[in-house]
């Protein structure tokens, strides 16, 4: 500050000087001494302007004004705590949702790819329908024709994930190298450079160093990896790590933020495709040769000046003389280009759905807390209409009160970003709450970043900036002469009360969808947790084995398997030991079965592959449905004796039967096993319906076949207990290592954790979320109405005080009040109403199994929402029917 | 500040004193109230320079960095504040000027046309 009074101080000597020499000047040309220094001051114009103007020259006058609009802002804030903190509370909650939304959304399909440029990255896919499931990816001799052949891109790479068993450090004894299983993927010698991925550390392939089949055992570490098992050692490079069996050496880190181009999968290495047949862990199986494996997802950037368009027609032309080329493998595999979105979208349609629920959901609340923002500074209109005709008056131009009035909405603004981004990062960090339970580097990463906080900002700025203009307009609006006369009682203006009564009624309507949705996915929710799961989840352990990764052929994995459950059953404290390729909950790796039912004909006809059909299921042994507490209420369960050698049967759901057989009895019922071809499989039995992925579904249909018909490479041993499950983690392990010390061995968990972790917490997290929503939603209308029906009161404290004065009394003018908040409020349930059906309408297009709206919700809701907002209405309706007439009048 | 048509006295274009303060101190530092002086007597007491007006134009010049300030003494020995031309407001000047010439001729073709038959 001292430079500015030097400054100001330097400014007023140079005045002075000039009225000095003036003056001398003047008294010279023979002027009175007393006229002398007024016709100096007269020469120089007004004295203060002069100064004000120079200082405006010095450019940094905006600074001052600012200043001074802000702290007369905060002054006027602070004078008014309860307007102030409802105000900066509406806005926190509106950013804060939206926050936590974009949050959301990010994570789930926003997230641009980890690598330079990423909107120039698109993919090549693949489409073909098989049943319920398609499938997206290309086989690696597609890859390669549609490589070569197509002139678009600058270069296309593929990858394709791989679990695997991986051993950091070699040379140590078989007994400390226990492998651990790992997520990596196989990816083309041109992956990074397509990419333009730099290494952190090292180097990344050479092209040639992805072309001869099994030569360049080469790896490039992700850094996640790096830094867990060989502790960021710089000196890695050279050192050997075994992937599946085979050495490989590390030519290479990738960078940190590389995490490979799955959104929700860790890749944590990364090997030349040639090396597949090392990694292969079925020897049946010839990914590099086979046109029936697509297992590569291909990415590339355009060639400059090429469409997206044209890009698609020249793939699109590759696709089709492919399936006239290899009409065994590629007939109706249609080949397209996407961009990341779409492919995204592709890939989880439902991630789209929740995406745009959130969304809506998120807008509401932000529209709510904004028509509640816009109620509030429209209710200090007349107030601030005063003020500002008396700045008016004495000559403050009106550009400069308009932005005084945007400033303090600034203010406003800034406060309400802060808290909400508070509240934002609260729900941000519930959300992280979602994780999968699971060794393998699956994650779901809801992050408070760069991206969230502009895009909060931004949200609480605009929404502040468009529903604070059109209050200061009205305000600036305002006659002059008629502000300061009086406080605006005289003076209604019609129009203007309609605008608020539309905009409460409008918020009590959007209230009542948000807590419409609220309700709903609490009770979705309470009945799917209130029935149960259908199975046992306590004193179960969960221990996950895939022997093919220290490559066992198919027998010696039956007889592992065989081993595994004859020793596990002898370890003390266990009751019984059941082996499944899917224990119910996994949202990740889950297996399903493609049946061709017999006698069934799809309801709409289609090419004739209409009736192959794609469900969950499990393969399962003999004491699967014991050890999970599931009843077989028809038929039989699986015997020991349904071998290989055995009739091919099957147990489904009861949904299933009911799906394909409906009203007739399904033991006995055959379908064909994965395809038109495939064998006959006969139904021996059925079980209730349970909850398979999530625990809000209802009548999913669901396939389980004998593991020993159907055997599986990776399988889930689950041990029931006497006791508690957690001690027999370690006599187990011990037990697995004198079977085969190399023997990896992932996800240990028990069946609680995995189950409370998959489903329970998930459910938690989304009931708060939305449920938080709808009361968010309730509480700003009901601050809107309150404000609504505060100001409405107060501008007619002059007429209800004449109206006491001929004799009304306090209960009729309290009911005078309290109608109009009557009619506001039910004007909007009913809008509300019409709303909730139209949105439930859509929803229930989008999602068939989630939200159950009936009418037992509005039931709940309606007169909740009414007492609410009347509530709301009341309190400043009693205030104004206790007016004292006398004091009324006197109000002027 | 009434000027009538009979007032011989005109207000300064736009822009206009900017480039009539560089000029004036072509002839050396000097002081605001100088300045003020100097413009009016060189235009013959035709150009009205209103004397407050020149403070925030000098600060601005000051500022833009085509003059500068020193603080000086004064002969009667007070503090007083000397401008003068930077070696940038020396360019500006004669870029100015230029533009002024060519401006005033242009104008002076519009007003008097083929050589200068003016209307009475």
């Amino acid at each position: 500050m001292n430079f500015w009074r030097r400054r100001d101080q330097s400014l007023n000597e140079e005045i002075q000087d000039y009225l000095d020499r003036q003056t001398a000047e003047n008294l010279a040309a023979g002027m009175p001494p007393t006229d002398a220094r007024a016709a100096a001051l007269r020469k120089l114009g007004n004295a203060g302007l002069v100064k004000e103007n120079t200082r405006a020259a010095w450019g940094w006058m905006w600074l001052e004004r600012l200043w001074q609009d802000v702290s007369h802002g905060a002054r006027m804030f602070a004078k008014n705590p309860g307007f102030s903190a409802i105000a900066v509370l509406s806005i926190a909650i509106g950013t804060g949702a939206n926050c936590a939304m974009f949050s959301a959304v990010d994570a789930l399909l926003l997230r641009p790819l980890p690598v330079p440029r990423p909107s120039e990255v698109l993919s090549v896919r693949s489409r073909f329908n098989m049943g319920y499931f398609s499938h997206y990816h290309l086989s690696y001799r597609d890859y390669l024709d549609v490589r070569d052949r197509s002139r678009s891109f600058q270069g296309l790479a593929a990858y394709s994930p791989l679990v695997t068993a991986f051993v950091a450090d070699p040379s140590a004894t078989p007994g400390d190298a226990v492998p651990k299983v790992l997520i990596g993927a196989l990816a083309t010698g041109n992956f990074f450079q397509v990419l333009e991925v730099q290494p952190e550390l090292g180097r990344t392939f050479r092209l040639e160093e992805d072309q001869v089949r099994s030569r360049d055992a080469v790896v490039v570490l992700g850094h996640n990896l790096w830094e867990r098992e060989f502790a960021s050692d710089p000196s890695v490079l050279g050192r050997r790590v075994r992937i599946n069996g085979t050495e490989f050496t590390v030519i290479g880190v990738a960078p940190a933020t590389f995490t490979g181009l799955d959104p929700f999968v860790r890749l944590e290495f990364f090997v030349p495709t040639m090396m597949w047949p090392q990694l292969n862990t079925d020897s049946a199986q010839n990914p590099l040769e086979d046109r029936n494996l697509h297992l590569m997802a291909v990415r590339g950037r355009l060639q400059p000046g090429v469409s997206l368009a044209e890009a698609g027609s020249e793939v699109g032309n590759i696709g089709r003389s492919l399936e006239q080329a290899y009409p065994e493998s590629n007939r109706n595999v249609q080949m397209v280009v996407n961009t990341e979105f779409q492919t995204r979208i592709e890939e989880g349609p439902s991630l789209g759905v929740f995406s745009i629920l959130a969304t809506i959901l998120a807008v509401a609340v932000l529209l709510v807390s904004c028509a509640n923002l816009a109620g509030l500074l429209l209710s200090r209109t007349p107030v601030r209409a005063r003020e500002i005709a008396l700045r008016l008056a004495v000559g403050a131009p009106r550009t400069r009160l308009l932005r005084q009035l945007l400033t303090e909405n600034l203010l406003l603004a800034a406060a309400g970003a802060l808290l909400g981004l508070a509240v934002g990062a609260g729900i941000i960090r519930l959300l992280q709450q979602i994780q999968f339970p699971s060794d393998l580097p699956f994650n779901l990463h809801f992050s408070f970043d760069g991206r969230v906080l502009v895009f909060s900002l931004v949200v609480a700025l605009s929404s502040v900036f468009i529903f604070g203009l059109i209050p200061a307009f009205e305000t600036m609006r305002s006659d002059l002469a008629e502000s300061i006369k009086n406080s605006g009682a005289a003076a209604t203006d019609r129009r203007r009360l309609w605008g608020r009564n539309a905009l409460v009624s409008a918020q009590v309507g959007v209230a009542l969808v948000l807590l419409t949705i609220a309700v709903s996915v609490y009770h979705t929710f309470d009945q799917g947790y209130g029935s149960g799961p259908g199975y046992r989840t306590d004193h179960l352990l969960l221990m996950s084995f895939d022997p093919s990764l220290v490559h066992y052929g198919p027998e010696k994995i039956s007889q592992f398997y065989e081993n595994l459950s004859d020793g596990a059953r002898k370890v003390p404290g266990v009751k019984s030991v059941a082996l499944t390729t899917t224990v119910p909950m996994n949202l990740i790796l889950h297996d399903t079965a493609t049946i061709v039912p017999e006698g069934y004909r799809a309801p709409l006809g289609g090419d004739g592959e209409e009736n192959i059909q794609t469900h969950w299921g499990a393969r399962v042994d003999e004491n699967y449905f014991s050890t999970m507490a599931l009843a077989i209420t028809r038929g039989r369960g699986f015997r020991r004796t349904d071998d290989a050698g055995a009739p091919l049967v099957a147990i489904v759901n009861r949904a299933l039967a009911d799906h394909y057989w409906p009203g007739e009895d399904p033991v006995g019922k055959r379908f064909r096993r994965d395809g038109h071809d495939g064998p006959w499989v006969e139904i021996v039995g059925v079980t209730p319906t349970t909850k398979y992925i999530l625990p809000i579904e209802s009548g999913t249909p669901y396939v389980y076949l004998p593991m020993r018909q159907n055997p599986g490479t990776r399988m889930t041993l689950i041990v029931e207990s006497i006791g508690d499950p957690t001690v027999l983690a370690a006599p187990l392990r011990e037990m697995v290592s004198r079977l085969d010390r190399t023997q990896p061995i992932y996800d240990v968990m028990t069946m609680e954790h995995f189950y409370d972790a998959n489903a329970v917490r998930m459910g938690h997290v989304s009931t708060s979320l939305i449920g938080g929503m709808g009361l968010a939603g309730m509480l700003l209308s009901m601050v809107g109405l309150y404000g609504l029906v505060t100001y409405s009161a107060n501008r007619r404290t002059r007429e209800i005080g004449i109206r006491m004065a001929v004799g009304a009394d306090p209960p009729a003018v309290l009911r005078m009040i309290l109608r109009q908040g009557f009619w506001l409020a039910t004007f909007g349930v009913a809008l509300g109403l019409i709303a909730s059906r139209v949105m439930d309408a859509s929803l229930r297009a989008a999602f068939p199994w989630a939200i159950i709206t009936d009418v037992s919700v509005h039931v709940v809701v309606v007169p909740i929402l009414l007492l609410v907002t009347l509530v709301a209405a009341y309190i400043p309706a009693r205030r104004a029917s206790r007016v004292n007439p006398t004091v009324a009048l006197r109000h002027e | 500040m009434a000027t009538g048509t009979t007032d011989p006295r005109i207000d300064l274009l736009q822009g206009t004193l900017d480039m009539l303060i560089l000029r004036t101190l072509l002839f050396g530092p000097a002081h605001g109230h100088t300045i003020a002086h100097a413009i009016e007597k060189n235009s013959s007491e035709v150009l009205q320079v209103e004397h407050g007006s020149l403070y925030p134009a000098l600060h601005r010049l000051v500022r833009q960095g085509l003059i500068a300030a020193k603080d000086g003494l004064s002969e009667n020995n007070r503090k007083a504040k000397f401008y003068s031309l930077t070696a940038k407001g020396r360019k500006k000047l004669t870029a100015e000027a230029s533009k002024w010439e060519r401006f005033t001729r242009a104008v002076a073709g519009i007003m008097n046309p083929a050589g200068g038959e003016s209307q009475p």
